[in-house]
């Protein structure tokens, strides 16, 4: 039987110089993991739902810098829809807490795991049929590439697989709870699209 | 326990009607369904969808207006059925998972109705046919990789394998040569004329889906991909429609779609693992029991004839989802390098294939190669999903 991984959105030779592609495979990425945590008992478990966290963390507060502002401008009615994509992902999140402190061999932790995993999924099917085909739409190339410049700032800042060989200091740091990860993600976000946005 | 459809009668039409509330069902969880779950509601979507569109055609055959508004009635029910079958399809899905559950689909279901053939030729058309959709499945897989960072393994969980079949690019043949030669109705075995009705339902609406769905992505290579796909899908109609004796009357055709109807609830019914669904599928048998007994009644009125004489006196053994890795391996050891030449098959690249190749491709490399060359480049190496060790052909043909 074969077994090949699919790397991280950012780590495959693809070109990634458009936003929406990235973010895509980002929302692939995200659902592998959700499968892993699922899949996996003890401590591969913990490990991947770890990842997962951090992988949601950084995909979300790069969403939320990058890609829902340009949005909130781009087209007519963008308002509500960036509002409707904010209040998924305040459910998410909510569903994220209740998931948190919880430890991942509890038996409560596979059900809470489904309702976030549901809303995360639908989440991301919203994103990418009512505001990312809007984006594609409005944004010329260049403006494609450095929102994709942004999102993979905020992967480099927590990188949610181990690189080996090239573990950076910022990625051996103990990373600590979601809430200053995102913060740090956003500090990133907002140096690296310093010049373009 | 053998059925006999002729001897039940189901729910009376005029209480077949349903509410919004009747109609609005829980779609089944992308996630954590059970593969074969999604399999069956494809199918009987396609089914659902041929019953529709032959009662159209019918109707519009027919004067008498009578019987047009029996037909009107029966057929409102039926685009019901259709609906509650395919709105079990989750809206989170993307084009490309449902498109990879159609394969599996394409796959597995033709694969099992070649190994319950009894007829020769007929069971060489399912042979041939289902090694085309195997390398559509494995085409798409790769796309599906490449926009959506997925494996097809996590849609179709290692009941099927993913790998190259014949190749998509050779699929392009002169269309005469995609006509089969039909079944004869008075000899044949019942069962086949239910197996070629199934197959075309099901590649008839991997075609509409295609021709349909292909144009809303907009990744170039997806939109190609979906074009190429689609015309074979166009090709593989023809091979199957062309399979059933014309010399069928109407009303014996409507018999056949009704029971074959019958035959496939009541099979799915029986190997439903999903239990919400597997009470739509008993639903809807007891609803087609009567569809059947109008349909043997308006073919006993027009063509003084009893069904019972072109109908099996018990349903066949139960149409089942399961895995056919072994017998797939078999048919492309064996028949990855056919081509059809007229109503036969022939191994050599024959001048009318070569002309539409030629014509078709146009000196470049096909949609389903260059997905592959992409894939390539991203990833550095192809997605497979190989459960049973190697693929069982050492060379395959260039470009894979």
């Amino acid at each position: 039987m074969t077994h090949t991984h699919t790397p991280h959105a950012g780590d495959d030779n693809a070109a990634d110089t458009d936003v929406v592609t990235l973010l895509m495979r980002q929302h692939g990425d995200i659902r592998n993991l959700f499968d892993e945590v699922e899949a996996s008992t003890g401590d591969d478990r913990k490990d991947a739902f770890r990842r997962l966290v951090r992988l949601l963390a950084v995909h979300e507060t790069a969403e939320e810098e990058v890609v829902h502002p340009f949005a909130r401008r781009a087209f007519p009615g963008a308002e509500e829809v960036v509002d409707e994509r904010l209040a998924e992902e305040h459910k998410a999140k909510e569903s994220l807490a209740a998931l948190e402190d919880l430890d991942t061999e509890d038996p409560e932790f596979l059900p809470r795991l489904r309702v976030l995993r549901e809303s995360v999924q639908t989440h991301a099917r919203a994103e990418e049929r009512y505001e990312f085909t809007h984006i594609r739409r409005s944004a010329d190339t260049a403006r494609l590439a450095s929102m994709a410049k942004g999102v993979k700032a905020a992967e480099a800042m927590a990188p949610t697989r181990p690189h080996p060989g090239v573990e950076s200091r910022a990625a051996n740091m103990a990373l600590g709870p979601v809430a200053a990860l995102m913060d740090r993600t956003k500090d990133a976000v907002r140096k690296a699209m310093g010049k373009d946005g | 326990m053998p059925f006999n459809p002729l001897e039940h009668r189901g729910i009376p039409l005029d209480r077949q009607v349903r509410s919004w509330r009747e109609l609005n069902v829980e779609p089944i969880d992308p996630d954590h369904c059970d593969p074969y779950t999604r399999c069956r509601v494809i199918t009987m979507n396609g089914i659902e969808v041929e019953a529709i569109m032959f009662s159209h055609q019918l109707a519009r055959h027919t004067k008498d207006p009578e019987v047009k508004r029996q037909l009107a009635r029966t057929r409102y029910v039926e685009a019901q059925q259709q609906k509650a079958v395919n709105w079990l399809l989750p809206g989170v899905s993307s084009v490309l998972e449902t498109t990879i559950a159609y394969e599996q689909v394409a796959v597995d279901l033709t694969a099992w109705v070649a190994r319950m053939e009894p007829d020769p030729y007929l069971k060489q058309a399912y042979q041939f046919g289902v090694l085309e959709d195997f390398d559509h499945l494995y085409r798409y897989a790769n796309l599906y990789e490449m926009i959506e960072h997925r494996k097809a393994e996590a849609i179709v969980d290692g009941l099927t394998e993913v790998m190259p079949g014949r190749p998509t690019r050779l699929h392009h043949r002169n269309p005469v040569d995609n006509v089969r030669d039909p079944y004869d109705r008075t000899r044949t075995d019942p069962l086949s004329k239910l197996h070629a009705l199934t197959i075309l339902s099901a590649e008839q609406q991997t075609m509409n889906f295609y021709m349909n769905t292909g144009p809303t992505y907009m990744e170039p290579i997806a939109r190609q991909l979906y074009q190429e796909i689609g015309l074979i899908e166009e090709e593989h109609v023809t091979h199957y429609e062309s399979l059933v004796d014309p010399g069928e009357t109407w009303w014996e055709q409507l018999v056949n779609h009704e029971y074959n109807e019958c035959y496939l609830y009541y099979s799915f019914m029986e190997q439903e693992s999903d239990p919400k669904v597997k009470a739509l599928w008993e639903l809807h048998l007891n609803m087609e029991l009567e569809h059947l007994h109008i349909a043997c009644d308006l073919m006993r009125r027009h063509d003084n004839r009893d069904p019972a004489e072109v109908l099996a006196p018990e349903l066949p053994n139960v149409l089942t989802f399961e895995p056919n890795k072994g017998y797939l391996r078999e048919l492309l050891a064996t028949q990855i390098d056919l081509t059809t030449l007229g109503a036969g098959y022939v191994r050599e690249a024959h001048e009318r294939f070569e002309e539409m190749q030629a014509r078709i491709h146009g000196g470049e490399a096909a949609p389903s190669d260059r997905v592959m060359d992409q894939h390539q480049e991203v990833f550095g190496r192809q997605y497979r999903l190989e459960t049973e060790g190697e693929h069982p052909v050492a060379a395959l043909p260039e470009n894979q």
